[in-house]
């Protein structure tokens, strides 16, 4: 996965649910092993993102028209 | 010149020639009087002071705002002789000036804004939460920007920012920071929000935040704003037009992003807590398992009981129908060659047939 398309609200948004659908109680054990294998690959996502990824400051080439 | 006589335009001409090349802008401060706008396009007002008073002509797209009569202003005009009206400067430029002038035309402003609906909380939009790209408009020089980056760096990581140098005080200030913000709303890829952000200074200083122009611009903005002032006593009306406020640079920082250190405990807290669901589920199962077991197995054993209850029924019926039951009663059985003699007539005299009774077996022979 590339920066650009992470998306770090729509993985948090996604674990949520996970958790949530695995707090209720009619899910099966095969459906609760992929949630949950899902939801850590997320935890790993997130956690790499918040570790690994660094600010990048660019600064835009414009001359901003003084006489405006 | 004495014996020269002129006609009125003439010397009207020549009074304005002599005004352009002496004075082809001069700026003039003094008290407002007599202010007013014709056919919403001329504005007309003198200026004045203990002694004197000039009259001013110019249009509505050089007020710097709302204006009214008592306030100091500062003009930048050319001195005219019109030729039907009289004398009056032409205006270049106008801006309030001394504290009490500023705050009553920040005043002005802010009221004639507000009821245009530019500061209704009703236009507020949420901010994502935390952005992918920001739009950052403050001077690249400024302890500001320093502060911000600094921030945003300690909180979050992974975040694009795109900086727009600008002027944040002094002429250039209000026309770089409009554009930076039309930039980026025009831009084809804009950012997710826009900072705009300085640190504080005099009211003076901070005075193109309380512009018409930098705030029609912020209220204008397609990408949700916030705004960042540093300062402790009055709100710029930037401010008050942006979707959010924030005290300082910092600040902004900390209400844009998360914060990194408190993300990865929730992270966690997370993890963990996925781990203990998916622990609870087998637990469930499994005891669902011994309970189904428990079942399956009670289930069989019934059957089986129940197999057996009738298994001995029958039995009982059929001992109650055993033929040694009868001998027990003191009946005989005869048999002929292993077959039962059921009639005289299948016996005659000589033949040897076989006596079963109740305690064995006897051979006779039939006389």
């Amino acid at each position: 996965m590339t920066q650009k398309d992470f998306d770090y609200r729509k993985l948090n948004e996604e674990l949520e649910v996970i958790l949530a659908q695995m707090d209720s109680t009619d899910m099966d054990v095969d459906e609760a092993i992929k949630h949950y294998q899902r939801g850590m690959e997320i935890v790993e996502q997130l956690e790499a993102y918040l570790k690994g990824a660094e600010n990048k400051v660019q600064k835009i080439k414009q001359q901003w028209d003084t006489s405006a | 010149m004495d014996n020269v006589v002129l006609g009125v335009s003439d010397f009207v001409g020549l009074v304005n020639q002599t005004l352009e090349f002496a004075y082809p802008n001069i700026v003039i401060a003094g008290e407002l009087a007599n202010f007013r706008v014709s056919k919403n396009r001329w504005v007309y007002f003198d200026l004045k002071d203990e002694y004197s008073s000039v009259r001013f002509f110019g249009t509505v797209y050089m007020l710097p705002g709302p204006l009214e009569d008592g306030m100091m202003l500062q003009v930048r005009g050319a001195p005219r002789l019109h030729p039907l009206y009289g004398f009056s400067v032409t205006v270049q430029s106008m801006m309030p000036v001394g504290e009490g002038s500023l705050k009553k035309a920040a005043a002005l402003l802010e009221a004639k804004l507000k009821s245009e609906g530019l500061f209704d909380e009703s236009r507020k939009r949420a901010l994502p939460y935390p952005p992918k790209t920001i739009g950052l408009i403050t001077s690249g020089e400024s302890a500001a920007y320093a502060d911000f980056i600094k921030i945003m760096n300690e909180r979050w990581s992974g975040t694009e920012i795109r900086l727009a140098d600008v002027q944040v005080q002094g002429d250039a200030a209000v026309g770089q920071i409009v554009q930076a913000i039309e930039f980026f709303n025009a831009h084809a890829n804009p950012p997710e929000v826009l900072v705009i952000t300085r640190g504080g200074g005099s009211a003076e200083d901070l005075g193109a935040f309380s512009t018409e122009q930098v705030t029609r611009a912020v209220a204008a903005s397609r990408i949700p704003t916030i705004v960042a002032i540093g300062h402790e006593v009055d709100i710029s009306l930037a401010e008050l037009a942006a979707d959010h406020r924030a005290s300082t640079p910092s600040n902004a920082a900390q209400l844009l992003v998360p914060d990194k250190p408190q993300e990865l405990d929730r992270i966690h807290t997370w993890q963990i807590q996925l781990g203990q669901l998916l622990s609870g589920r087998v637990l469930r199962a499994q005891q669902d398992l011994f309970g189904s077991t428990n079942q399956l197995y009670e289930r069989v054993e019934s059957m089986v009981k129940a197999e057996n209850d009738s298994l001995q029924r029958a039995k009982q019926l059929l001992q109650a129908l055993s033929p040694e039951r009868i001998l027990e009663r003191g009946y005989t059985i005869l048999t002929k060659a292993g077959k039962t003699v059921r009639s005289v007539s299948d016996i005659t005299r000589g033949d040897e047939v076989t006596l079963r009774l109740r305690d064995g077996l006897r051979k006779a022979k039939v006389e």
